[in-house]
């Protein structure tokens, strides 16, 4: 397939990781959401290295997943934290960082 | 030339991409519009493989299975972990408490997509992108390139990602401790610390004599 399919589709999943970080309240889903739109830049990562010819793209691509390893064990472990001092993971009534 | 090129792309592979494509568009779209937490993990899971098989088409051997084993294996698993601990289902997933502000963070995401597109649209001319991928060198994808690649011209990189996942995992562990468990953990360093400044003292004075022993008590605050 040509290369422009793989972007168009990266765009694809990056508009639906946007939409759900946007309108999504739980926080567990907006987590998810994140994790679909870094997805999205690893296909963009590995089309365009395909399409190069270079390996570099997908060394990127690696970091990629490391970073959202540590961002996934980060993020849900504020949201555990959260969870034990608000009883809620809904974003709307932990917007100020007051107690 | 080009169109010729363009009529030589199989229709299996076509089928193939079609498949996947929508597999992965599905199952995000499934991901986001899902009440039930779990639900949503799971079809997240799934968007995961099929993202995998997509990278495997672009001979991204080694990212194929780290997609596998890494997104879809270790991370989702920390997901369903926290939905587990968590399992609270949502009265209202999409609110439209605090509008205003709902209004500019939708307006700049609008914005965002927009300059994204632009982008993309773009790159509908270039020809480069449009023609066939073509045949990929042998070893083009595999663990011993970019694991060459990564280790020759990303070494520093790497050696930072490891200290990273260190600092996410102590991070993780101090952010989710209970304050119980936080009292504990301090009074546990704190006897531990006076412990050893009694038996340090103690054995100086045994050894010396009494008049180190003020001397003593004023470094064992520190």
């Amino acid at each position: 397939m040509p290369t422009f399919y793989y972007i168009l589709l990266s765009f694809v999943l990056f508009f639906i990781g946007t939409a759900g970080v946007l309108l999504r309240r739980n926080a567990i889903i907006v987590l998810m959401s994140i994790e679909l739109q870094l997805n999205a830049a690893n296909l963009a990562f590995l089309a365009f290295s395909r399409s190069l010819g270079d390996v570099k793209g997908q060394t990127f691509a690696f970091f990629v997943i490391a970073l959202a390893a540590a961002e996934a064990a980060v993020g849900l472990a504020i949201l555990v934290g959260l969870y034990r001092t608000r009883q809620t993971v809904n974003l709307d009534e932990v917007a100020t960082m007051k107690r | 030339m080009n169109v010729v090129q363009a009529q030589a792309i199989g229709l299996p592979e076509k089928i193939i991409f079609a498949i996947l494509a929508g597999a992965t568009v599905a199952g995000a779209l499934y991901t986001i519009t899902r009440r039930n937490p779990v639900t949503a993990v799971v079809s997240l899971v799934g968007t995961f493989l099929a993202l995998a098989g997509i990278y495997a088409t672009l001979s991204a051997h080694f990212l194929t299975i780290l997609q596998v084993m890494v997104y879809a294996g270790a991370i989702m698993v920390l997901f369903i972990f926290v939905v587990m601990i968590l399992n609270r289902e949502e009265i209202s997933p999409v609110s439209f408490h605090g509008f205003p502000r709902r209004v500019v963070g939708v307006g700049a995401g609008i914005y965002l997509l927009v300059v994204v597109w632009d982008t993309v649209w773009r790159l509908r001319g270039v020809q480069v992108l449009r023609g066939p991928l073509g045949e990929p060198p042998a070893d083009f994808g595999t663990v011993a390139t970019v694991g060459m690649s990564l280790f020759k011209e990303f070494v520093f990189p790497f050696e930072a990602i490891s200290l990273l996942l260190l600092v996410a995992v102590v991070g993780g562990l101090i952010v989710s401790r209970s304050h119980k468990q936080e009292e504990q953990a301090e009074a546990t360093a704190r006897r531990g610390k006076e412990i050893r400044s009694q038996v340090r003292v103690e054995t100086r004075v045994g050894a010396i004599g009494t008049d180190t022993h003020a001397d003593e008590s004023h470094t064992a605050h520190h």
